[in-house]
């Protein structure tokens, strides 16, 4: 009977825990979801909303971490701020998902990691943009790939050709290459580093259906360590972090720096803004101070991103 | 005593019919968020000639190449286990002293309990690597390496069931064996083996059905190419390509639905060689 007893108590346990691990998840869900709404109803000045891009978004929650940390309430930071606690959310879902919550009025700030569509700029009232950084993709091949020693730039024709499949092995770019497989390496197709380079060189052209899909910018780098006749696009961060171990080629002739990039010449590159409507409250001008200042922009560039300053 | 009994039977009961709803409620879940994409796409997920290509401008989500990935990667890397598995248990059984077999069974079961991502890390980095430089392929990630990597974590599943069959089939026949003057080869071959076969069937469908969802491991050495799997070539199966592209998506996009519809026909797949599983070894016992 003991045992049938010890039986019992654990099926109840399990089933307890199960129960619980099931509704507070859902409490979780309204609990957010109300947070949202109260928020949005009494305007509170001292909470400030970004809602967008999943690229911009670990930058701002570390820029935020470290403000809070340091500061706690707003009048620590500024003392003619009210002495309220610092209350910034951030939450992710894409660039078209950050405008559209501005256009909703469901957030202070879009963070969106492209240029603002001229049809988003008309439907957001009194339209602002911060720009916090610069995300640019450099194409880098494997040291010991002998593209290296015939050629450090690819034209735009020539990187869709590798990466489209229209040269399948590396003769087809430079005859006096050998006939290996072009084995080209990209990111997931639907995410933020692939549209750029979708829009900056495909255009309309696909990646070849049997391109290998890494699951994250370390995993392709190292793709391309490990294979000498892989081609792929590492962001810049990456690229500098891994050094001699993969080689990053001009592209129409322009070299991947930090200068270029800035001025623009360098093109597999996109913004990566703060969209608001309207006057910034001083909270948020405060906060945006921060993020556009020097703290910030380091936090930008240690996150392998070029800072605007 | 007996308002006890009640309480207990009871108890039992909730936890079961807990368990089982949080099933359907699942299965309801995935059902429900796929409903757009069959309605939108239909059966043009199904058809051949549609190619994987969700973000294009015009976007086509044919899911047969992953479809058969899934089953082409788990279906080899069950018969690479089971292979491999079925005469681990024999040695381990017959042919090893049996406190040396016991730790080594628990050092097998310990393979179990190894988080995927680190077979994933071992298959890029090693497995790999060796497949390109000694199989002469321009990149070493290939169906061949999935199937490898899956095989060796299915091995436990494998060996653990079978092990238990075979000393149950033991208690039966082997005392009876001996007496007719059987070896112990001719036991294993002609009485042990025909007697787990239900065992070697079960084992193979549980592996299989794990095999299926196996995300991570396969997602880091497959290649995740949206194409027709080969052995050598590179593929792409529903759980890695959930995972690969459910981060980025856009919610309440058609993309998101049809993922959520490749994972409705996995749950169905899956259903398939449960219920595959059942009747085999129903036919099994019968015999």
């Amino acid at each position: 009977m003991k045992k049938k007893v010890l039986a019992a108590v654990l099926a109840l346990a399990m089933a307890l825990s199960m129960a619980a691990g099931c509704s507070s998840n859902q409490g979780n869900e309204t609990e957010e979801k109300t947070e949202e709404k109260t928020e949005e109803s009494s305007g509170s000045k001292s909470q400030i909303l970004f809602n967008g891009s999943s690229t911009l978004a670990p930058v701002i929650t570390a820029i935020a971490t470290t403000f809070n940390e340091t500061y706690g309430t707003w009048n620590e930071y500024n003392s003619e701020l009210p002495e309220e606690d610092i209350a910034i959310y951030v939450s992710a879902g894409g660039s078209g998902q950050g405008t559209k919550a501005v256009i909703d009025g469901t957030t202070n700030f879009g963070m969106v990691a492209r240029e603002v569509k001229d049809e988003e700029k008309e439907a957001i009232k009194d339209e602002k943009e911060y720009k916090v950084g610069i995300d640019a993709l450099t194409l880098a091949v494997n040291p010991e790939n002998p593209v290296t020693k015939v050629m450090d730039d690819l034209s735009t024709e020539q990187i869709i050709g590798l990466f489209s499949g229209e040269y399948a092995t590396w003769k087809d770019l430079e005859s006096s290459l050998p006939e290996e497989e072009v084995v080209v390496i990209t990111r997931d197709i639907n995410g933020g580093a692939h549209e750029v380079f979708q829009k900056n060189i495909m255009g309309d052209k696909e990646v070849k259906a049997d391109a290998i899909q890494a699951a994250s910018m370390g995993e392709l780098v190292q793709n391309i360590i490990d294979n000498p006749y892989a081609i792929g696009y590492a962001s810049f961060g990456v690229a500098n972090q891994n050094k001699g171990k993969v080689i990053p080629l001009k592209v129409n002739g322009v070299e991947a720096t930090a200068e270029n990039i800035l001025d623009g010449s360098y093109i597999i590159q996109r913004p990566l803004l703060l969209v608001g409507t309207g006057e910034p409250t001083a909270q948020q001008q405060a906060f945006l101070d921060v993020i556009l200042g020097d703290e910030g922009q380091k936090t930008v560039e240690e996150m392998g991103f070029i800072p605007v300053k | 005593m007996k308002i006890k009994d009640y309480i207990v039977k009871g108890l039992i009961a909730l936890a079961a019919a807990g368990i089982a709803a949080l099933m359907l409620l699942m299965a309801l879940h995935i059902l429900t968020e796929s409903f757009p994409a069959f309605a939108q796409e239909g059966l043009d997920m199904f058809r051949t000639d549609t190619q994987w290509r969700p973000v294009s401008d015009k976007p086509q989500f044919g899911l047969l190449p992953a479809m058969a990935g899934t089953l082409y990667i788990s279906f080899a890397a069950v018969l690479l286990a089971l292979l491999l598995g079925v005469g681990c248990a024999f040695f381990l059984n017959f042919y090893v002293p049996d406190k040396l077999a016991k730790i080594l069974l628990a050092f097998i079961d310990l393979v179990a309990g190894i988080p995927s991502v680190i077979f994933g890390f071992i298959g890029l980095t090693v497995l790999v690597k060796w497949l390109a430089v000694h199989m002469h392929m321009a990149a070493g990630q290939c169906v061949l390496a999935a199937c490898i990597v899956l095989g060796i974590m299915l091995l436990p599943f494998v060996v653990s069931t079978c092990c238990e069959s075979i000393q149950n089939a033991r208690e039966h026949y082997e005392l009876a064996g001996y007496a007719l003057g059987f070896s112990k080869e001719m036991l294993i071959v002609k009485v042990i083996f025909p007697a787990i076969r239900p065992g070697i069937v079960a084992a193979a469908m549980m592996a299989f059905g794990r095999g299926l969802g196996e995300t991570m491991a396969v997602m880091m050495v497959v290649g995740n190419s949206p194409i027709y799997p080969a052995m050598m070539g590179r593929g792409q199966t529903i759980a890695a390509l959930t995972a690969l592209e459910m981060g980025s998506i856009e919610y309440g996009s058609t993309h998101l639905s049809v993922l959520y519809a490749a994972n409705a026909v996995l749950l169905v797949i899956l259903v398939l060689v449960m219920i595959c599983g059942r009747i085999l070894r129903r036919m099994e016992k019968d015999e």
